[in-house]
């Protein structure tokens, strides 16, 4: 084969390879702009807290709970069974096996909607699947789940249901977050081993 | 040499595409310093445009006095784009929903777009608005820990 032709050939190869390549393939945006922009827009990113509370009763395992906030605001109080990882700390490689993955819906929450949505706009724009936003944030799910009380003379089976799952999830809030500090860090640390664990880490 | 170079520019000019790393994004939100009060806003000494990319109406209280609307789901259409890119000084978006603002201003950022700002009208969104009072007789069951 002629040299020149072989030359010409690999520098082909590598132009197509960089003009296919993203400028940072992990910290730069995978989605063109218009397919991002189509996605921010659809109402279908968010969950409810009420829908949070029933993943926090079921103990559901197809959801991850993601608390976006810093460590020491998690640490002051958290959504029971969510993980801690703080926008400051997003581009982290650690998180990326965590949140780029396809078994399980990443729900952000935030203590309301700036930072989740940020959160939300990046992970998707990255190429993170199943990403969801928790509406309103903690300030909603204290409005929602921690203070609602119900006034009437009836109940029916539906409202029911709803304030129990309500009821529920404020118990597990109230007693995960009433725990002394030290013992809040011992079960976040076996709730991390266990995560690992799942994710094939080692310990 | 000419192909690889016509593929770099192909490459480079497709609006499209994305081309800043989240860093700048995740740095230029430290400390709400993408956020504008109306107070400061209307200190500004360079000039600027409030861009509507919300459902209801910039409130006169605001006293906004140039601005425009263009919707979020067309915010990259390619004339409303090139009004964005044509904005002279500094580009504040307003939505009354922050999540909308929120959402543009990343996208806007991760474009390469300088000088992007957040018209924020409420405090701080992210201020928790309640406190916890922890239940000081509650205790998990040893097993579960």
């Amino acid at each position: 084969m002629d040299p020149r032709l072989k030359y010409s050939t690999l520098l082909l190869g590598v132009g197509v390879i960089l003009a296919f390549l993203p400028f940072d393939a992990a910290q730069t945006f995978r989605l063109k702009s218009g397919e991002l922009l189509s996605k921010s827009a659809a109402d279908n990113m968010y969950v409810s807290v009420d829908q949070v509370a029933r993943f926090v009763n079921s103990e559901d395992s197809t959801v991850q709970i993601i608390d976006v906030r810093s460590a020491e605001q998690f640490k002051a109080c958290n959504i029971p069974s969510s993980i801690n990882i703080p926008f400051d700390d997003l581009q982290n490689p650690l998180w990326e096996a965590t949140l780029n993955q396809k078994k399980v819906k990443n729900i952000f929450y935030g203590n309301g909607d700036q930072t989740a949505s940020y959160v939300w706009t990046i992970a998707t724009g990255l190429g993170y699947p199943n990403n969801f936003v928790m509406k309103g944030g903690l300030n909603e799910w204290f409005k929602t789940v921690m203070l609602s009380q119900y006034s009437g003379d009836k109940i029916t089976a539906t409202e029911n249901a709803l304030f129990e799952n309500r009821l529920n999830a404020r118990k597990a809030f109230t007693q995960i977050n009433s725990l002394p500090d030290s013992l809040k860090t011992k079960f976040f640390n076996a709730k991390r081993l266990m995560q690992s664990k799942l994710d094939g880490g080692c310990n | 040499m000419v192909v690889l170079l016509i593929l770099v520019v192909i490459r480079i000019s497709d609006q499209g595409l994305f081309k800043k790393d989240v860093k700048t994004a995740i740095e230029a939100t430290r400390n709400n310093s993408n956020l504008l009060s109306p107070a400061e806003l209307r200190q500004l000494k360079e000039p600027w445009m409030v861009v509507n990319i919300g459902t209801s109406d910039i409130p006169d209280s605001l006293q906004v006095e140039h601005s425009i609307k263009i919707s979020f789901e067309n915010l990259l259409d390619q004339t409303d784009r090139k009004i964005l890119e044509g904005v002279n000084g500094s580009l504040i978006l307003y939505s009354a929903n922050v999540a909308t603002a929120s959402k543009a201003w990343i996208i806007l950022n991760q474009l390469g777009f300088k000088n992007v700002f957040i018209l924020n009208t409420g405090g701080n969104p992210e201020e928790l608005k309640y406190k916890f009072q922890p239940d000081t007789t509650a205790r998990l069951e040893q097993d579960s820990i």
